[in-house]
This record gives C-alpha cells, sequence and structure tokens, in this order.
C-alpha cells in the first residue's frame, strides 16, 4: 500500500531530515480502518528522533495495535521548517502510517515528558486544525489526552486537554481504547460529555472539565470540586503490580534514519527507591519492580529477531540497580556477543562495583563515563538524600583511571534548598580533585573533566515541592561565581540558561490560570521552548504581563507545609506525610535509607495502591 | 569467505532516506535475515558491504548494486528467501548471485547511470517548446557548471560526463515530461541529475518544474566503449 503523502516533493526537498515525515519504517503497522474501529493517534510533542525514542509510546503502539478494535498511528512535531512550508501550503497535521490528517482520527494522546513541550502541543493541535480549547471541540472532533510525567501536575494544561491518564498506561490504555470503541458503536451516546463520564470512572483518568478550580481570597489555589458522580476526588495512578505479565514493546518501529535512542532499549525494572529528595521520577514510579531475568532474555531474543539492531541499551532510572545485574551481563554478552551485539549502562552509580561493570560491557572503547554527585559539598549531598561521600566518588573515578578511562563528566545542579555560596566552590573544588586524580595516578595530565551544571527546579510530589526556586538572577550569580573558579585546563563547564528552568518551574508547579498565559505566548509564537535556538523569553514574560499572572508566584515562593497544592487530587501513591517528613529530614540533613534493601520507608505507595517492591535478588 | 551480489531498488517510500540511512536499513535486514554475514574488527563491528554508487537524497532507484561478505555461502535461493522476509517497505530484492573473489570492487567497475526524470511541465508549455530546449542543449559542445559542495566550489563542464543525448517523452499523465539521461561516473567525479536538470531549466529555458522533478536510477553499468553490461553479468 502506498499513501499519498500530502507534502510535495517540491517541500521534502527543501527541509532537513525529509525521512522524518516520510513513514514506512519496519515494524510500522497499517490497519484498514474501518468505521467501528478507533483511530487513535499517538503524539509527542517534539521532534521525530525525540518521539521515537520514548519508551513508553513504543509500548502502547504495541498494545493498542495488537486490539482488533484499535489502530494506533504515530504523529511528531514537524521541525519549524516544515512547518512553515505546511502553513504555507495549507497542509494539515498528518499521521506518519497513513498519512491521514489527524483531525480525522477518535483520539489524539500526547506524552508529556517536560514543561518545555506545552507550547508544541498547542501547535500541533493548531497545525491539525483542531481547536485549542478542550471545550469547544465538539463530539465529531478528537478527544485530546495527555500521559506522562507532567500528567501529575496536570493543571496548567486543562484548558486543553479532554482527559489526563497518570502512571503507567500498560491497561488503562486498553480500557480507554474499548470504552471508545462502545461509545463510537453506540453512535456517540451523549456526546463528548457521555465518553468522558464513563473514562472518569477508570483509575488513573483524570477529566478536569468535570472539575471547577477554587482560589483563597489572596488569590491562592484552595482546591477543585466537582458535582459530577463519576468524578472522584482524588485521582491515583496506575501501577502495574507485576512487569512481567503485560506486554513490552518487543517489536518497535525501526526508523530508517538515526534517533536519540538508536537501539535496543531493555527496561530492567521501574521504580528507585534510593529516594533522592528532588527526584520526582522516584516518587511516581515508586514502588521498585523488577522484571526476571528470564523474562529478560527472552525480550532481547526477540527484539533482535525483529530489529536487527546490534546494541542493546539497559534503561531504568538507575539500571545499575538491578538486582540481578551481573548474572544478566554475563548471559547477555554470553549469549548475544557472538552474534555480534554490545551492551551499553547508560547511567552509572558512583561505586567501584559500577566501573567492573562498565568495564565488562566496554571492553574495547572508553568513551566516557557520567557520575552525578549532584552537589560539591557533603552537607549539601546529605540534605538531598544522595547517599554517597566523596570517598566514594574519588574510589569509583580512580578505578575508571586506571581502567584506562580519561573522560569523565559530572553533573551537578545550582540552587538546591539551604544552598551556600560554599556549596558553589564545592563544584569547582571536587572537580579540581578529579582531575588531579588523574595525574596522580597516570603520573601525567590528559583528563578530561566536564563539569555539566543544571539549575534545580522543584517538581510537584518531591520533598522539595514546597521550595522557592532560585530566582534568575541568584542562578545567573551563582554560575558566574563557578565560572571564576574553574581554572585548570582539563576542566570544562556548561550549564543551562537559568530563564528556561524559571520557566519549567513556573509550569511544574503551576495551576489552571496559567492555561491563557500558555495560549498567549503560543500565539505570539512561542514554540519548542526546550530548544535552546527557538526559546523566546521576552514573549513569554510578555503574556505573563498581559494576562496579569504573577510568574514569581508559582517558582520563586516558597510554599506552607499546609497551603493545598495543585497537584494534591493527582495522587502518586506517596502520602504527603512521607514528603513532609523528607523535608523536615532534609533541613536536618538526616539520611533516610533505600527501602528496597533496609526496612519501610513508609512512603506509603505499597499499602494505598496494594503493590509490592519486586526484587529478585531477595527472593 | 564468500562475496554475495545483490541487486536491490530503493522505492518511493523510502526516497528521502540519505545513503548511510540506506545502508544502516540493509544492515539490519541483513541481521534480521541472520545470513552468515563477515564483520569488520573492532570495538562497533560493521557488515562487510560496498555498494557500486550512492545515490542522493530524493532518488529512487530500480537497479542498487552492493556486494556483502559472507563466512559461508547457503544457496541463493535461500538467501532470498530470508532477505525478502524482512525487507521493509520500498526495498525490493531483485537478484543475488556469488561473484569470484577476489573480485574488483563495485565502486571501481561502475562508471555509467542512467535516470528517468519525471518533471511537471509549466502550464501552457508544449512539448514542442521542450524538445527545442533540449536540442540546443545537447548541441553544446562544453556547458560549465559550478558545482558546490561542502568541500568548495567546482566548475567542471557538463558535457564531459554526458555518454549521450538528453532526451525526452510527454509521461503518461499528459502534464509531464520523462526526460532520460545516461551520465558517466568518472574518478575524478561525476555530475548529478538534479545539475543537469536545473541547467537545463535555468539556462536553455526548459519549461518545466524543476523543483517538482522526481529522480528515478533506471540502471547502473560497466561501459567499456563498445556495450554495457550490469554488475550482476561481469
Ligand atoms: S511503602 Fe515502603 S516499601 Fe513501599 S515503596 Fe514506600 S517506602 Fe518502599
Amino acid at each position: 500500500m502506498h499513501f499519498l503523502d500530502p507534502v510535495s516533493p517540491a517541500i521534502l526537498s527543501k527541509v532537513m531530515k525529509p525521512a522524518r515525515y516520510t513513514g514506512y519504517e519496519w515494524n510500522s503497522v497499517v490497519k484498514d480502518l474501518k468505521p467501528a474501529m478507533v483511530n487513535f493517534v499517538l503524539a509527542m510533542p517534539d521532534v521525530y528522533e525525540v518521539g521515537m525514542s520514548n519508551l513508553g509510546l513504543k509500548i502502547l503502539y504495541q498494545i493498542l495495535n495488537q486490539r482488533a478494535d484499535t489502530f494506533a498511528e504515530r504523529t511528531y512535531a514537524p521541525w519549524v521548517d516544515l512547518e512553515a512550508e505546511m502553513r504555507n501550503a495549507g497542509i494539515r497535521l498528518y499521521t506518519l502510517e497513513t498519512k491521514r490528517p489527524v483531525a480525522e482520527c477518535d483520539i489524539i494522546g500526547f506524552s508529556l515528558q517536560y514543561e518545555l513541550s506545552y507550547s508544541n502541543v498547542l501547535n500541533m493541535l493548531d497545525l491539525a486544525g483542531i481547536p485549542l480549547l478542550a471545550a469547544e471541540r465538539e463530539a465529531t472532533q478528537p478527544l485530546v489526552a495527555c500521559g506522562g510525567p507532567c500528567a501529575f501536575n496536570a493543571e496548567p494544561m486543562t484548558d486543553f486537554v479532554d482527559f489526563f491518564i497518570l502512571g503507567e498506561a500498560e491497561e488503562v490504555i486498553s480500557e480507554v481504547a474499548a470504552a471508545i470503541a462502545d461509545w463510537k458503536l453506540s453512535g456517540k451516546l451523549n456526546g463528548k460529555a457521555g465518553i468522558l463520564r464513563q473514562l472518569a470512572e477508570l483509575q488513573g483518568v483524570y477529566v478536569p472539565g468535570f472539575y471547577e478550580a477554587e482560589y483563597d481570597a489572596a488569590g491562592r489555589w484552595a482546591g477543585i470540586c466537582t458535582d459530577i458522580p463519576e468524578a472522584k476526588q482524588t485521582i491515583s495512578k496506575r501501577v502495574i503490580p507485576d512487569l512481567d505479565q503485560v506486554m513490552f514493546a518487543t517489536k518497535p518501529i525501526v526508523p530508517f534514519i538515526e534517533i536519540v535512542h538508536d537501539r535496543i532499549m531493555l527496561e530492567l525494572f521501574r521504580g528507585c527507591t534510593r529516594g533522592c529528595r528532588f527526584c520526582q521520577a522516584g516518587v511516581l514510579y515508586r514502588p521498585v519492580r523488577e522484571r526476571n531475568i528470564e523474562t529478560l532474555l527472552g525480550y532481547v531474543q526477540a527484539l533482535i529477531d525483529n530489529t536487527g539492531y546490534n546494541e542493546i541499551s539497559l534503561v531504568s532510572l538507575s539500571s545499575a540497580d538491578y538486582s540481578c545485574l551481573s548474572p544478566l551481563i554475563n548471559r547477555l554478552t554470553t549469549r548475544f556477543k557472538p552474534q555480534g551485539v554490545s551492551v551499553s549502562l547508560p547511567s552509572l552509580r558512583i561505586d567501584s562495583f559500577s566501573i567492573d561493570l562498565a568495564n565488562q560491557v566496554q571492553q574495547v572503547r572508553k568513551s566516557g563515563l557520567t557520575f552525578a554527585p549532584e552537589a560539591g559539598t557533603q552537607r549539601l549531598r546529605d540534605v538531598i538524600n544522595k547517599g554517597v561521600t566523596e570517598a566514594d566518588l574519588i574510589e569509583a573515578v580512580s578505578a575508571a583511571f586506571r581502567a584506562g578511562w580519561s573522560t569523565i563528566k559530572l553533573y551537578f545542579m545550582i540552587g538546591l534548598p539551604t544552598e551556600t555560596d560554599e556549596d558553589i566552590a564545592g563544584i569547582a573544588a571536587l572537580a579540581q580533585q578529579v582531575a588531579d586524580l588523574y595525574k596522580q595516578i597516570k603520573g601525567r595530565r590528559g583528563a578530561k573533566v566536564t563539569v555539566s551544571v543544571s539549575s534545580f527546579v522543584p517538581k510537584p510530589h518531591t520533598a522539595f515541592q514546597w521550595f522557592g526556586q532560585n530566582s534568575v538572577e541568584e542562578i545567573e550569580r551563582k554560575q558566574r561565581l563557578l565560572r571564576s573558579l574553574i581554572k585548570d585546563r582539563s576542566l570544562s563547564l556548561s550549564w543551562h540558561d537559568a530563564r528556561t528552568s524559571f520557566l519549567e518551574g513556573v509550569f511544574s508547579r503551576g495551576d489552571r490560570r496559567l492555561g491563557k498565559v500558555l495560549l498567549r505566548a503560543w500565539q505570539n509564537g512561542v514554540k519548542f521552548d526546550g530548544w535552546s535556538d527557538h526559546f523566546r523569553y521576552n514573549i513569554w514574560m510578555d503574556a505573563f504581563a498581559a494576562e496579569n499572572v504573577d510568574p514569581a508566584a508559582y517558582a520563586s515562593r516558597n510554599r506552607d507545609i499546609d497551603e493545598a497544592l495543585p497537584w494534591e487530587h493527582l495522587s502518586s501513591g506517596v502520602d504527603k506525610s512521607f514528603l513532609v517528613r523528607e523535608w523536615q529530614a532534609a533541613q536536618q540533613g538526616a539520611f533516610t535509607p533505600d527501602c528496597r534493601h533496609k526496612e519501610c520507608g513508609a512512603c506509603g505507595v505499597c499499602r494505598n495502591l496494594d503493590v509490592k517492591v519486586v526484587d529478585w535478588g531477595q527472593a | 569467505m564468500a562475496k554475495l551480489r545483490l541487486k536491490i531498488t530503493k522505492g518511493n517510500e523510502i526516497r528521502y532516506v540519505s545513503h548511510l540511512d540506506f545502508a544502516g536499513t540493509i544492515e539490519r535486514v541483513v541481521r534480521r535475515a541472520g545470513l552468515p554475514a563477515a564483520y569488520s574488527e573492532g570495538f562497533n563491528p560493521h557488515l562487510k558491504m560496498a555498494f557500486a554508487s550512492a545515490l542522493a537524497v530524493g532518488v529512487t532507484s530500480e537497479a542498487e548494486y552492493l556486494d556483502l561478505e559472507l563466512t559461508a555461502a547457503p544457496d541463493v535461493a535461500g538467501i532470498e528467501a530470508r532477505l525478502k522476509a524482512q525487507l521493509p517497505a520500498g526495498i525490493e530484492l531483485k537478484a543475488a548471485r556469488y561473484v569470484h573473489t577476489p573480485s574488483p570492487a563495485l565502486m571501481a567497475v561502475v562508471n555509467l547511470a542512467t535516470y528517468d526524470i519525471m518533471v511537471p511541465l509549466m502550464p501552457a508549455a508544449t512539448l514542442a517548446a521542450a524538445m527545442t530546449s533540449l536540442s540546443s542543449f545537447n548541441s553544446e559542445v562544453e556547458i560549465l557548471y559550478i558545482k558546490e559542495s561542502p568541500k568548495g566550489r567546482r566548475e567542471i563542464d557538463i558535457t564531459e560526463f554526458l555518454a549521450g543525448p538528453v532526451t525526452a517523452s510527454l509521461a503518461a499523465d499528459n502534464q509531464s515530461l520523462t526526460v532520460r539521461l545516461a551520465i558517466r561516473i568518472t574518478p575524478s567525479g561525476s555530475v548529478k541529475p538534479a545539475e543537469v536538470l536545473a541547467v537545463l531549466t535555468g539556462r536553455y529555458g526548459l519549461p518545466a518544474d524543476g523543483g517538482n522533478a522526481l529522480i528515478h536510477r533506471t540502471g547502473l553499468f560497466v561501459w567499456d566503449g563498445r556495450g554495457q553490461r550490469s554488475p550482476l553479468e561481469l
């Protein structure tokens, strides 16, 4: 079957990387769309190479297309060059599979990975010819859904989205598809409200249009209320108790062009209970649930057969924590190395065990290792519950240098709670120590140490959700201070634009009133905010001013512990009391151990959602 | 060690896939098919695979040739069946054959490429006007053209690379021309069909919309001054 490209050869030969837009990839699915079928478009508000690398979307694509009553297609944000051509020629956003206009599908589901992609959601809806405001869309137009980590503070996007899915979607996505199929069969009984009421009953589904937001006299968020019986007061995330029992992306689409993660993505487990207090993923994906090693080996065989990739990347929040990692790597290398398949570990723990592993998988090329001490002093690492010491780092780096590595990347954050200039100086000192270590061990210079510094953005559902983010000026001052302290030629320093982190901070802890700011900023031309070349800070600030919304009130203000927060009706399963305890422990620099190895820290998720830690090393 | 020569197509579906990505795609096809492929040494082993000639982005082809080194020589019919089951849309396997080893690299022997360019006629333009333009082009003894590449600017004489006159006929849709040309591939380089078309429309008044041209490679040959043979006939 050949589907006519809506975009002409003249346009495609003008734009960068035209194969982003033409489809036909191996393992992509084309179905004959019958009227009763649900046409589900899976979307990522980012370019093809990023969207195609998202594991969640790969899994959902496979689950949805497995269903006889559903046909899932894909669409991604066209890069600005193609967008201009499409707008010029009046071409609407289309799917990669059948090149049909997205506006003709039943539902479009966006994966929200970070706040700076929100403007792209609006832009894609507009490019599709779909009204932006949920209230203006009719039953004949697609439903718009969002999932991914940002759904856990849905409020800034509620004007535009019909429903959100919280948590792991392997099961609920099927329930959603089945409900829409029935609704279509019934002739869309009771219109859009009819289907949304049904969806609102599903655990993990939030239909914001069924709720009113309330604010107190001071104009602060006071909560939501509803008189729709199906709409729950608290919406709890979905969680898969046994990951071995759900479908994995064993038949992922193999792109023609190189994407960000152009290899087999093997997810060993979900969750991380190390308990870094800044980390949102560590809360959202609790508890830790591992896949069985036999399950994983079966997946790898299927993935190699189905894709032809010869590289496996172990992707989990902290892959080195997998309880059976050594046997897994041994078995992977003995079984698949003869077939020319290599294994890589993207995230490393700071200990020499990890170096042994890295050595095992990277036997020839020493391409560089990344460590994340996160903070420059022990005091501050204790505040954030990063359970590593300087001695751990020194030991790990020494092991790496001795094993032949010379390029080390160190990740830090600035703007953390309780941070002082001493902590900033600590970053420079630690980096210098690493560079000096190389000389001590090797007897010569030649280490390359990259210090990468991001600005801390407090995230909802974390112990730091009450903390007032450092202002743009304060972050820039700290960046300059750090710059002045780093002198050695073997050290290089990079940091993030403080202004993008500020905007991210506003939206990550924002509420419903940000919808109109987003709409205005988009109307005035913002898009691809996460791409520094395209970030337009002034347009954003003008939009805040025009809508009379103070961004600092969301980002910079310290919030009270007993203040209502705009994401408290969306539950990760973790108790607020646990976050409060962790916030207090942070002030004292008190350590909270990892619950998978030590005792339960009583975060509440296991009890609240009736799940258990799955750790095969303990079994 | 055995050397397998394949003739494959690059169809409309994957027209915009670059040569490098096309090669990567074939590599994954070969691995999925489970052929006993030979790999290069080193950290990131690659298939030992060599194409006759790179195809520009946007150009389709019905005759791409590549040599693949294998560590064994299973029968060709079996290989064909295994490859065909793994080919994505846009790639067809036309033929496969073992070639003697050692034999010269495809790249070193293939020296002629033929193309069909399907290009929309300008509104109200006639075939006669197109023919006039072509005949004035074909009668030139020298056509200087500045090739621009990331490596710099270089002046070439297009006529040196044309193996015969450029011809054209009205396409089936009655609104487009099919322009046919045969281009020499020489050790010192070649000219791209898109460049020839740009000169035709820009300097010789060919009344066609070059921006919407669809270029299709119809053959790659070894030409010895008297006749041409396909790389599979060597
Ligand atoms: S409830 Fe206890 S065991 Fe379960 S994730 Fe929370 S701290 Fe860990």
